[in-house]
């Protein structure tokens, strides 16, 4: 094979309906179902077992028994819901979103390099001791990987903050802020050394809701996001983004950073051109104060070109008579 | 105990229900949805409609603590619209968001049904 991408070989196995683990350079697994992904983990971010351990239901030692009495059969996570350790629902949403919080950091890593794609090798028939509990096939995994990173970008259009040590301001630049929980942890994490992916372990969060909070963070001013390598300018992108990041998604802003960007940059010439109809709007209450003489000559000149201005007052609908009887006439 | 998806076809149960999407809150992602024509669009917008309540709620509260939201009740012209939050064990909420016809849907029974229904699901 000459090093096929992360997503060929990916698809290919999706195609095949193949049921096994994709180990992705030194970086995690894909475990896949039937052609679907079921699980996934990454070196970067917490999975399932970290997270029943963050959570306080279930002490390391414990699931690393269950896993070892679970064996190859891949029955490690009805065993914990028998147990009673967390409910069906839980964990459903526990192996969901530790696998797309893994997907997301190895398909990421994948894509800036394709040309030095990560030696993957194949299993077939291996499993994850939890055994199956939910599914993404795998384009919508691809699709919601990309939702998720532009969802980063538009709440903070730069990834600088991503790999650096999260430096929460000492003072805010205003009086009052509101925060989310994940926000709030965060900040009683950071100690200026940590980086985002390092808060998360700590944390017990998944990795990409922290790489969320620190942008939001970011996006509301309350972290160092001072140039330290040269760039004047916080975001790295271009000229358009000179404007601040917007403080909350638009609706529109799932669709791509760059979107959201020139979002942001068509707002000024969109706003100067709304200004011009306005002036003609305003134009007879100027008329009213600054004296009927001045304004009716100011105003078809800036205006349109040598039309007559017409208003409501009687000399108008003269004119506009004298107008229709001349069209009259012409017929 | 009920998974995922049985939490949604319980839901889809409630008379006049209309259409029920799970949405995990902090990615916006649409986890599962019956009867959603658009369910990466729905969950973006219901995502933000209840972030905006949070926000607004967190604001107003007169004591300044942290709001704590049981659910919330939308009335538009032609439905109803209930968002539920589920604390999940790490990370979420979960919303459960239920539309229900206005006209031939009892909202306080739809809200006990839908607290039963979320209790299922994260009981253990």
């Amino acid at each position: 094979m000459a090093a096929p991408t992360l997503d060929a070989v990916l698809t290919g196995l999706a195609q095949k309906g193949a049921t096994g683990s994709l180990r992705v350079g030194k970086d995690g697994i894909l475990y896949l179902t039937r052609g679907r992904v079921s699980y996934a983990e990454c070196a970067d971010t917490p999975g399932v077992e970290d997270l029943l351990a963050a959570s306080g239901r279930i002490s390391p030692t414990r699931v690393r028994e269950a896993r070892q009495s679970a064996g190859t059969g891949g029955e490690g996570g009805d065993l914990l819901v028998r147990e009673g350790v967390l409910s069906r629902g839980e964990l459903q949403f526990c192996v969901l979103g530790a696998t797309l919080d893994a997907s997301f950091f190895l398909l990421e890593s994948a894509l800036p390099h394709q040309q030095a794609a990560p030696r993957t090798r194949y299993r077939d028939g291996d499993t994850h001791w939890l055994g199956t509990h939910w599914f993404f096939d795998v384009p919508g995994l691809f699709r919601e990987c990309g939702r998720r990173r532009s969802r980063l970008d538009g709440v903070w259009p730069s990834a600088e903050l991503d790999t650096r040590p999260v430096v929460p301001l000492p003072r805010i630049p205003g009086k009052h802020v509101v925060l989310t929980a994940a926000q709030w942890e965060v900040l009683l994490a950071a100690d200026a050394t940590a980086t985002p992916v390092e808060l998360a372990r700590r944390l017990g969060r998944p990795a990409y809701s922290t790489l969320l909070a620190v942008r939001e963070l970011a996006s509301a001013g309350l972290l160092a996001t001072g140039p330290e390598p040269g760039a004047p300018a916080p975001p790295e992108g271009p000229p358009g983004s000179g404007a601040p990041p917007p403080p909350e998604e638009s609706p529109g802003s799932g669709t791509s950073a760059p979107a959201g960007r020139s979002q942001g940059a068509s707002a000024l010439p969109k706003r100067a051109s709304n200004a011009a109809p306005r002036v003609v709007v305003r134009h007879p209450e100027a008329g009213q104060s600054a004296g009927q003489g001045a304004g009716q000559g100011a105003g078809p000149a800036g205006t349109s070109a040598g039309l007559p201005e017409v208003s409501g007052d009687p000399a108008d609908m003269n004119l506009l008579i004298r107008l229709r009887d001349a069209l009259e006439a012409l017929q | 105990m009920i998974g995922i998806e049985d939490c949604l076809s319980e839901a889809m149960s409630i008379p006049g229900a209309l259409d029920a999407i799970l949405v995990d809150h902090t990615s916006g992602m649409a986890v599962a949805g019956e009867g959603v024509q658009d369910p990466a669009r729905s969950a973006l917008g219901l995502t933000e409609a209840f972030r905006a309540t949070l926000d607004g709620i967190a604001l107003s509260s007169a004591d300044g603590t942290a709001a704590r939201i049981e659910d919330v009740i939308i009335t538009t012209d032609t439905s109803y619209h209930l968002i539920r939050p589920m604390e999940m064990m790490f990370d979420g909420p979960l919303l459960i968001c239920l539309r229900l016809d206005l006209e031939h849907s009892n909202l306080a029974l739809a809200r006990r049904r839908l607290r039963t229904i979320t209790h299922q699901l994260i009981a253990h």
